[in-house]
């Protein structure tokens, strides 16, 4: 018995850039604060995939989305949706750190502003809670006032998530947060994510299967924009039920 | 690194070397380059004055070699004429004319860069008491325009005294229309502005809204301004202006030679000591300036001939 | 048994012959642009010093009257110097916001058939003669200002009247000449801002205004600032162009009155000048170059010292 409840769901989620059916009749969802994973060999769809959940993809020109997806059961593709407040519903770690070229604390504070805090205690605390909660504010409390490219790639991604953090998403995006990171950050941030699931939604696209066997409670594999199987992780992993996941985890081909 | 630093020292060391000479060469070409290359909206008929080849001593009979002509804009007309016409009779010369300005042209000729310094106003004691010799080869009128829509037409000597002295600024005291006056002139330095100036007694103490570097840039700017008013050379007059009678007197060559047009200055083509002290070519062109058949240009261009 | 094989000493090194020749080529280059400059710096001061002495340095800069050619003439250039500074501040006042934020239009916000045609347009614009604008000036720019002049000045008795020729217009035809070089800059500063960054906003929830804002622009900070000073320094070496269109008579740098740059200043009496007139206005380029390695060197610093926040 399924007892979880649905954070956002797609149904006939279809998406083209130009001619090529990048996503086809996708249907999933993803459960409050759980971390699903999405896996599947390069080209599959699954960063498309993520990104249809925040309307990244309205800014790739060309690209025609057809379907419903819904957070908290509102279509976040109808005609009244606003889109500054579903991102920041919805907040977005990328593959490659991208930290603003600002001080720490500017690059933290960045959201909270845009949305309107002018506060400076305020923004004082939001800043020392967000860099907690991504398990950065030890290293970096002392010097906030430095510039954020002088971090390691490491912490560079530990502040674009405590930055994602700031404006109090409920959904945390994560697109191959860790690909581009040495063992020891990547294992820091993995760490994190079992701390972010008690309060965020998340889901994560990966490469590395054994890091979706680490994290994730629930698995989708994507396989030429389709999803081919989506489980509970364990089972995925140790029941696959399609031969297509099988031959992925195993190996075969990927 | 011991390479690099002898390489840096090298290269210092040519650096150094290189600007001192540039540095001395500078101080004796800088007057003479700067009256070379600064030219304002005037034109030029051949480039290059700074090559002066004045064949001292040449072949009597044909004539050979170039006349270099430096000065005023005023007289652009009549050099430009002056310099065909002699060149038709002697295919062996070229008259190269530059029009850079009267002071410039009377200090090319001071310091030997040309043989004839041409000059839209007389000379002053200090560059005759340089060996200059003032040749006036024609008079010409300075006539004082407007733009064609003024109703003003004519101007008495304590008018025009007035308006360029700035104690009237307004057409409407004149007897014309209830209009500004906007009073335009030529720069400091510039032959017709001495003149003129000279002749109404107001050196130094004209102020002018609009300081133009050429007679052209008069034309042009009173022309497309209304309620202007400037001051030009004669043989320039077209219809694009209106020309003011001063004292009731049109400005035309009999006028002139009469005296009863009283805005008039002599066109020198000076030179460096008597014109019997020059060369062949020089001397030549004088003897066609005064003869018949130069006096006959100079009315064709709109001037009057110098007796 | 050893394979055959081949040794790895060479006759001449790590360096080729054809290395070293080039090496000498571009030392040579080099060598002849840092002579260019450093001949010009001291060609300047050597042809702009002797009048300071002659005149006196407080005569020159301080005085406000210009004579040259009088009986007892006087060579004080202070309006010309007002007039240069408050000329080219007012220019670049106007011009780079323009600039900016049409760079910000093409880079940004237009759709990509109008950049095709407008881009262009831009590139033209930044290789037409200063002359062509000075034309233009006195076409179309005078003749409306003196209408405007005719309007303000009405019944006025104390104000002498240009015909149109006045600060404001040279303010308006330089501020329009330094805008292709300025949108071009600044425009080409803004696309190298890497994507990334913006799609980092966005995913903050930012507009699109907010992320031009407070994340293109501020990265693209040292390309705009050079866009500045190039501009910067076109408006003030102009001499063509606003010579047509300034009036050319020495007062305050008043909107409506006929004033002189120091550019114009050596224009149009270098040709007539001679003696200390002409050394005069060889100091008057002494200044102008001062100025320029001033605006240089101080604008250079604000970028060094924005940079360096950034370690």
């Amino acid at each position: 018995m399924n007892t979880n409840t649905v954070k956002i769901s797609s149904s006939n989620l279809n998406l083209y850039y130009g001619s090529n059916h990048a996503l086809k009749d996708v249907n999933l969802e993803l459960y409050t604060n759980k971390i699903t994973a999405f896996i599947g060999p390069s080209g599959c769809g699954k960063s498309t995939y993520l990104k249809t959940l925040n309307r990244m993809n309205d800014l790739v020109p060309n690209v025609k989305i057809e379907g419903e997806v819904l957070l908290d059961g509102e279509n976040i593709y109808d005609q009244r949706v606003d889109t500054t407040l579903l991102r920041k519903k919805i907040g977005m770690v990328f593959q490659q750190p991208n930290p603003f070229p600002m001080s720490i604390y500017d690059n933290v504070a960045y959201g909270p502003r845009i949305h309107g805090i002018k506060n400076k205690s305020e923004l004082d605390d939001i800043v020392e809670k967000s860099l907690k909660g991504a398990a950065l504010w030890e290293e970096v409390s002392s010097r906030l006032k430095k510039s954020a490219l002088g971090l390691s790639g490491g912490q560079q991604q530990r502040l674009c998530i405590a930055r994602a953090l700031a404006v109090e998403p409920e959904v945390l995006l994560m697109d191959e947060p860790t690909s581009a990171l040495d063992p020891i950050s990547t294992l820091k941030i993995e760490d994190l994510m079992d701390e972010l699931k008690e309060k965020y939604t998340v889901a994560i696209v990966t490469h590395n299967m054994q890091q979706a066997t680490r994290i994730a409670d629930h698995t989708a594999f994507f396989l030429v924009g389709e999803i081919v199987e989506y489980a509970p992780t364990t089972e995925l992993f140790t029941v696959p039920k399609d031969k297509r996941t099988e031959d992925y985890i195993t190996g075969r081909f990927g | 690194m011991k390479k690099n630093y002898i390489k840096t020292l090298a290269i210092t060391g040519l650096t150094i070397l290189a600007m001192s000479s540039l540095a001395g060469c500078a101080g004796k070409t800088a007057e003479t380059k700067a009256s070379d290359t600064a030219t304002t909206a005037g034109s030029k008929t051949d480039t290059t004055a700074a090559e002066s080849t004045t064949a001292k001593g040449a072949a009597s009979g044909d004539l050979k070699g170039s006349i270099s002509m430096v000065g005023s804009t005023s007289m652009e007309k009549f050099a430009t004429a002056l310099s065909e016409v002699f060149m038709e009779k002697n295919p062996s010369v070229t008259v190269q004319a530059e029009f850079v300005g009267s002071g410039a042209g009377i200090e090319a000729v001071g310091n030997g860069s040309a043989d004839i310094g041409n000059s839209s106003r007389n000379l002053k004691d200090e560059e005759k008491a340089k060996g200059i010799n003032e040749n006036i080869v024609a008079i010409d009128g300075i006539a004082v325009v407007t733009d064609t829509k003024n109703t003003v037409g004519n101007l008495t000597k304590d008018q025009l005294i007035s308006v360029y002295g700035g104690t009237v600024n307004n057409w409407k005291d004149l007897g014309g229309s209830d209009q500004p006056i906007v009073v335009i002139g030529r720069e400091s330095g510039s032959g017709t502005r001495t003149a003129f100036e000279e002749l109404l007694k107001l050196e130094d103490k004209c102020k002018y809204s609009n300081e133009l570097d050429s007679t052209g840039a008069v034309m042009a700017k009173v022309a497309s301004t209304p309620g202007s008013i400037g001051y030009v050379s004669l043989d320039v007059l077209d219809d694009t202006v209106k020309t003011f009678k001063l004292e009731n007197t049109e400005p035309t060559p009999e006028n002139i030679k009469a005296g009863s047009y009283f805005l008039s200055r002599p066109f020198v083509m000076a030179t460096k000591g008597e014109i019997s002290a020059q060369n062949d070519m020089v001397k030549a062109l004088f003897d066609f300036i005064y003869s018949d058949e130069g006096k006959e240009l100079v009315k064709s261009v709109g001037l009057i001939p110098a007796n | 048994m050893q394979p055959k094989t081949y040794s790895i000493f060479s006759g001449h090194g790590s360096k080729s012959g054809i290395e070293r020749a080039a090496e000498v080529i571009f030392t040579i280059c080099g060598f002849f642009a840092v002579l260019a400059v450093a001949s010009i710096s001291l060609y300047m001061l050597i042809s702009g010093t002797p009048a300071l002495f002659k005149v006196g340095i407080l005569d020159i800069l301080f005085g406000s009257t210009w004579m040259p050619t009088a009986a007892s003439p006087s060579f004080g250039i202070l309006y010309v110097i007002l007039t240069s500074i408050i000329g080219t501040a007012m220019a670049i006042l106007i011009g780079v916001p323009v600039g900016v934020m049409t760079a910000v239009f093409l880079a940004e916000v237009a759709p990509p058939k109008l950049t095709k045609i407008v881009r262009p347009a831009v590139e033209l614009l930044a290789g037409i003669p200063s002359v062509i604008y000075g034309l233009l000036g006195i076409l179309v720019l005078n003749p409306l200002m003196y209408k405007l002049e005719l309007k303000i000045f009405a019944g006025s008795t104390t104000h002498q009247f240009t015909g149109g020729a006045n600060l404001i217009s040279a303010v308006l035809v330089l501020s329009l000449m330094i805008l292709p070089t300025v949108i071009n800059i600044s425009e080409t500063a803004l696309r190298s801002v890497p994507q990334h960054l913006r799609s980092a906003s966005l995913a903050l929830g930012g507009t699109q205004i907010q992320t031009i804002f407070h994340v293109v622009i501020p990265a693209a900070k040292s390309g705009i600032v050079t866009a500045v000073v190039l501009g910067t320094g076109r408006a003030i070496g102009e001499a063509m162009a606003i010579s047509l269109v300034s009036g050319s008579s020495v007062n305050i740098p008043l909107p409506f009155n006929s004033v002189r740059f120091l550019t114009t200043a050596i224009v149009s009496e270098m040709s007539y000048s001679s003696g200390l007139h002409k050394q005069v206005l060889f100091t008057i380029g002494l200044i102008l170059f001062a100025f320029i390695m001033i605006i240089n060197i101080s604008l250079n610093n604000i970028l060094k010292k924005g940079d360096a926040q950034h370690d």
